[in-house]
Order: C-alpha cells, then structure tokens, then sequence
C-alpha cells in the first residue's frame, strides 16, 4: 500500500478536500481515462485475449484437468495404492480396490471418481503416484457441465476422455 | 542380578533376562530386528540385532545372548549401525518392493527400518531378482507371497509352538529358500491370522481384509472380543463407522498377544445386511415400521404377569437394568443351549458368549429350551426377549409365545424378530459401552467404536427410559451412574468400583470360581 506518511484506507480521516467527494471521483476517473487513452493508441500492448475465440497460450507445465494413464491394453496403469487420495488436500479422489483378474497385477481400481468440483488443482497426486497413472498434463482448463454431479467423473472418462473440457 | 553397560548406560537386569529386551529398555526403543518375538522361540536368523560385544572380535546377535555381569555393549555406533544397514540391504536384494499393491504398507518392518538403516543408494539391479510364486491362498484365511518373505520363520515357529499344528516350513536354500505350506496341509488351524500380526512384512496377509483399506487410514480403538467367554483384548480399526479388521491387544492375563480367527471375523456381524434399523410393530400378519410414540404406547400397555429373557450376549448393566425392569416377572436367560461351539486349549472357549459369567452374578438363572418353552407357557400375556434368538431355536418356546404379546429388543433380523409384535433395535458390541464379564470372572470394558444404525438405541438408555416409564423413578443419568448402582446390587462384585476399570481391565473380583471355560 502506498502510504504518504498518510494513513490510507478503511478508518483513515479525510480531510477537507476528501469530504467534498467531487474531486475525488473526477481523480478515479482521471486513472480509467488515462488507461483508455493509452490502450487507444498501443493497442498491441493491451493483454486482454479475445477468449474463446483466442486462447491463451498456458506453460507445458500447467496443471489442468487430470487423466489416467493407460496399459498397453488400454486398462488403467493405476494399482489402487491410495498414494493420490492419501496425498490430496481436498480429499476429492475416491478409490475402490479390487482384484484383478490377471495375477500378475492384483491390484486395480474399481472405481475412481474425482470430484473436480473439491479438486484445487494441486497437483499432489500426479506428485505422488509410484506408478505415473495419473498426470495433469491434458492442458484442460475450461471445465464445465450443466449440473454437479456432472463434475464426478469416473474411470472411464479419465482414461479415455477427449471432450476437451466440458462433462 | 547383573550389572552391564550398554552404550555407556550401567543398568541392572535379573539373570537370564535377553540382551535384547535389556537393550530395548536401555534404549527405549527395539534393536532393529524382524525374527525376534517375545512370545516365540528365539530363532536368530534375521541377523538385524547385532550388536558389539567388548572382548568380542565380531558383532553379536542381541537376541539369542542372555546378559552377563560385566558385559559393555555398544548398539548405535557405526559398526552396529553398517552391520544393520548391509544385512537389511540383503534382505532386500530378491525383494518385489510391491509396497503399493502390498497390504503391509505402512506398518511394514522392512519399510520402518528401511527409514533409518536404508542404504537408500540401492546396489542391486531391479532385474537380477529371484522370482517366487505370489498370492497364493494357502488357507481359508491368510494369503501368502514368497516374494516378499524375509524368512524370519516367525510364521513357522507360530505354527509349531503355539497352536503345535505344524502347517509351515522353509523349504529349500540359498536364494530359493521360501516360507511355504507342508504337503497336504491347509493353513486353517483357529489361530491362522495371527501369522499375518506376526509376518514383520507383508508375506502373509489377510484374505478378508485383502485391498479393503490402507492401513493408514484406519482408526483404532480398544475393546473387547465378543466372540466367547475367554474375553480377549483386542483393538478394532475403522474407519467413518465402518470397521475393518480386529487384531489383539496385549493383555498377558487374558489373551497374551494372540486372539482366534472366530473372534477376529465376528466385526462382519455388526455390518450385517439383517441389522434392525427402525422400531417395527405388527400389523395384521406383517410388520411396518412404526414412530417411538407408537411404541411407547405400545409398550405402556403391556400388563399381566410377563416372562422377561436375556441373552448372554448383553453387558452387565443392562443385565441389571433388565432385572430391574423385570421387576414382579420372571427374569431368566435361555436356552442355555445356544452360544455354544467348539473350544480349544489355546483360548477359544466351548461357551461362544462374551458375558454369561454375569448372568449368574446377578441371579438370573438360565434355562434349558424346554423348561424355557415351559416358562414362556405360564407366562400371562407379555413375553420379552433381549438378545439372542429363542424362537428360531426352541420350537416348543416359538409355540408357547404364539398368540401371546411377544417383544423382542434386538440387533439383528431373525426368527424372534419375525415373530414379534414390537421389535426395538438395539446397538451391537461395537456400537455400545459396557462391561463384559469372562469366565474368570475379570470385569473388561466395550467399548463405542462405530454409530449404531438408523434408529438402532442405545440399549441402556432405552431400558432406563421404559424402567422409568412404568416406575415414575429417576433413572441414572449416565454410565458411571448406572454402574455404581450396578456395583451396590451385585454381591458378587465386592464392593467393586465399575468405573475405575482400565483399559485392560480389572483383576479377578470375587475368588476365582473357574467359570466353564
Ligand atoms: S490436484 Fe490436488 S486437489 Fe486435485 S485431485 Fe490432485 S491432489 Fe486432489
Ligand atoms: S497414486 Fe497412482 S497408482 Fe496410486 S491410486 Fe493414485 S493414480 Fe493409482
Ligand atoms: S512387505 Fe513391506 S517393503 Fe515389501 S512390498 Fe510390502 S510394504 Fe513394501
Ligand atoms: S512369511 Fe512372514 S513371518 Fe513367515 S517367515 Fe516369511 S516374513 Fe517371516
Ligand atoms: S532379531 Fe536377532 S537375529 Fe533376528
């Protein structure tokens, strides 16, 4: 906060000029202006992005929308080992265990459901899967659906989703 | 005694008392270890404990050496410590590392002391490792991985000198040797899942509890089994209301470290798909589920001259609260037939009720079936059963409570319940405090681990609310309440305080009478 030696903010006394109010509203005023003009004569500058017709251009390491990775078989790489669920602060990734069919495996989950809606994008679980089964490298980041339950999404759709974003 | 210092300690210890439950205490934590038990022979095979021995030219292991006079012993300098941390990197060298799909993670002895004694550089190639046969069920309630056995033959000499039925052994040498079944046997003696408490990693597991829940997740608390009258201390671990397994509780004048899988597996009942979860009342031929108001007014009218049975499986106070309610009725228990299975030597009793013992300090007396039906005959109009399920088992006693007023309080859907006209649910064992009384008679708390379902009542407080209903007396406001009444009524107690009672329980109150057991 800028402080001119003077105490700005909620509590602070106003002094005379302050009170009358009509100055101050033309000094707000004066800023907006001074912004309009500029972005007027170097509109190449201004970093307003036609969205959605432009998208913004995120870093590779950007944490978007979780996936699943997937065996060779196209079942799910993940073993079940709740590393993911233990390690999210949001407590949003819900894991059934089973038995797999295949002895080798044993483990797999049943069911695993996200609720992106808890989900604060941390990223502690792709941090701290042993098996790298699940990433948040989809780049996904407009995640939207018509009602909330919509945002539970299960295995299937995390390990073959390709709606880009909207449930 | 004998006089030793241990890492510049000098400490006392009785002869014959283990280095390594001498170095433990100087300590104040283990030596690292994975064969070494208290409870079972030393073995010596494990090779963590080394330990240096002045005047001994090599490291010595802690727990096959008894303490001598004299004797200066260093645990935490270096040699010890590179002597720990080479021998675990051995174990580790054919190990799977399958922690994530690996049921012991978490309280695994190969990852604990991997903590503090990893190499964490690790010198062997992932691929050059030996590979056994996983998951094999080798008996009907333990599931074993050779891969991940550390051969501390802990499982073995369980079998062999505990419940003597020999079903384990090593079998080969070298890097082949692996824990496996004898010919022709099946890991199912009464005390199988103890090898998985005891397999220091996650070799041996269990099949009920296989992928349920990581270990970290549960919650514990400290009760007792109910299975039978031997009253082994246990602790259950759950999670959101939900339990998923029992493992014993050291209680050397109990159950030592051990407990039965019977017992063990008893959780599954509290969970059951028949658990009564609302009042019920009879309508017509059929039962609906009916308002508290409407049993109560149910149960105000109840009149005559009624027979009032109570199961074994009840706590002491509500034993008494129920002969108290009884009043001017009979107050028996029965059929004395039922709650009866096999025993054993080791700790499961022929009497598979957690709290006969109190029937008798109470004198309510136990009835065969027959003399049951009898009773129930004679009754005049009302006939209340708490607990149990004397209708599905005596049929001469479901033929007297015909056409008669029949209450049943009760955890569980079954034939009594069916047949009758008020059915109040109530808590299992694990959804309610209260003192069981085993065999030998030692007082031992329940413990609340879980919520009671739907409208299941607390059962106490349900009997008080009737007691009070038909008396107008004030009625105790909590436990400690109730159980210094308990105290004052039952002779055989001694004057006993109920509510000093600890977490393992309180010794032997009256002279020891032998009980069935
Ligand atoms: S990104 Fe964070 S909050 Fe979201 S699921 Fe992963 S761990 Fe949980
Ligand atoms: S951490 Fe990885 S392997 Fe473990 S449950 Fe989560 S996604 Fe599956
Ligand atoms: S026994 Fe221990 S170290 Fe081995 S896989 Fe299981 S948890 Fe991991
Ligand atoms: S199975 Fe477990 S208890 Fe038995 S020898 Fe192997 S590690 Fe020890
Ligand atoms: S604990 Fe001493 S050798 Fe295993």
């Amino acid at each position: 906060m800028r402080t001119n030696g003077k105490q700005h903010g909620y509590g602070a006394e106003m002094n005379f000029r302050e009170r009358l109010y009509v100055g101050e509203v033309f000094r707000g005023l004066w800023i907006t202006i001074k912004h309009l003009v500029r972005n007027i004569f170097y509109m190449k500058d201004m970093p307003t992005v036609q969205y959605p017709e432009v998208k913004p251009q995120y870093s590779d390491r950007f944490r978007g929308r979780h996936r699943l990775m997937q065996r060779d078989d196209g079942s799910p790489r993940c073993v079940a080992c709740m590393m993911c669920s233990t390690a999210c602060p949001a407590d949003c990734i819900h894991i059934t265990a089973a038995e797999h069919p295949d002895p080798t495996i044993e483990k797999f989950p049943e069911k695993f459901d996200i609720d992106l809606l808890r989900c604060v994008y941390c990223g502690l679980c792709e941090e701290a899967c042993p098996c790298d089964a699940i990433r948040m490298d989809t780049g996904i980041y407009e995640i939207v659906a018509d009602s909330r339950d919509k945002f539970f999404v299960n295995k299937e759709f995390l390990l073959n989703d390709e709606t880009n974003g909207t449930l | 005694m004998v006089k030793l210092t241990i890492d510049g300690q000098e400490l006392e210890f009785t002869e014959g008392t283990s280095l390594f439950d001498a170095c433990r205490e100087a300590r104040g934590e283990a030596l690292p270890h994975f064969c070494y038990h208290p409870d079972l022979p030393i073995a010596g095979v494990c090779r963590l404990c080394q330990v240096e021995i002045e005047g001994m030219p090599k490291l010595t292991i802690a727990c096959n050496t008894t303490v001598r006079d004299g004797m200066v012993v260093f645990t935490r300098n270096e040699r010890v410590r590179k002597a720990a941390q080479q021998t675990l990197e051995m174990h580790l060298i054919n190990h799977p590392v399958d922690c994530p799909i690996c049921d012991q993670a978490g309280e695994c002895g190969l990852q604990n002391q991997y903590m503090e004694y990893g190499l964490y550089e690790s010198e062997v190639e992932k691929g050059d490792k030996v590979t056994k046969a996983k998951a094999q069920v080798i008996g009907p309630h333990v599931i074993l991985d050779t891969e991940r056995c550390v051969l501390c033959t802990r499982c073995v000499r369980f079998c062999d000198h505990v419940t003597g039925t020999g079903e384990l052994g090593i079998f080969n040498r070298g890097d082949r040797a692996e824990v496996g079944i004898a010919p022709g046997k099946e890991l199912n003696n009464n005390y199988s899942l103890n090898t998985v408490d005891i397999c220091p990693v996650g070799a041996l597991t269990s099949r009920d509890f296989r992928f349920k829940k990581r270990v970290w997740l549960l919650k514990s608390t400290q009760t007792i089994c109910p299975g039978c009258a031997t009253g082994c201390n246990i602790r259950v671990d759950h999670e959101a209301d939900r339990i998923f397994r029992i493992k014993p509780r050291l209680n050397a004048d109990v159950n030592g470290r051990w407990m039965c899988d019977f017992g063990r597996l008893e959780y599954r009942r509290v969970h059951a798909e028949s658990r009564l979860d609302a009042p019920l009342l009879a309508d017509g031929d059929r039962q609906r589920e009916a308002s508290w108001d409407q049993v109560w007014s149910r149960l105000d009218a109840l009149g005559g001259k009624g027979l009032f049975v109570v199961s074994p499986w009840q706590t002491l106070e509500e034993m008494d609260l129920f002969k108290g309610l009884g009043g001017g009725n009979t107050v028996v228990s029965g059929p004395s037939e039922s709650g009866r299975g096999d025993g054993d030597e080791i700790l499961l009793s022929t009497d598979r009720t957690p709290n006969r013992k109190s029937l008798a300090w109470l004198g309510i007396d136990e009835l065969a079936g027959d003399e049951l039906a009898a009773r129930a005959r004679a009754a005049d109009g009302v006939v209340v059963v708490y607990g149990g399920d004397p209708v599905g088992e005596v049929p001469a006693f479901a033929e007297a409570v015909a056409g008669k007023t029949l209450v049943y309080l009760g955890t569980h859907r079954n034939a009594t319940s069916d047949a009758a006209q008020v059915v109040v649910p109530t808590s299992a064992w694990a959804e309610r405090d209260g003192i069981f009384v085993n065999a030998k008679g030692r007082l031992q708390l329940i413990r609340r681990v879980v919520a009671r379902p739907g409208e299941a009542r607390e059962d106490w407080r349900f009997l008080a609310d009737w007691q009070g209903r038909t008396d107008d007396q004030t009625q105790p406001a909590g436990l400690p309440e109730l159980r210094r009444g308990v105290a004052e009524r039952v002779a055989a107690l001694n004057g006993q305080d109920l509510n000093t009672i600890g977490a393992s329980g309180s010794a032997v109150a009256e002279a020891d009478t032998g009980g069935d057991a």
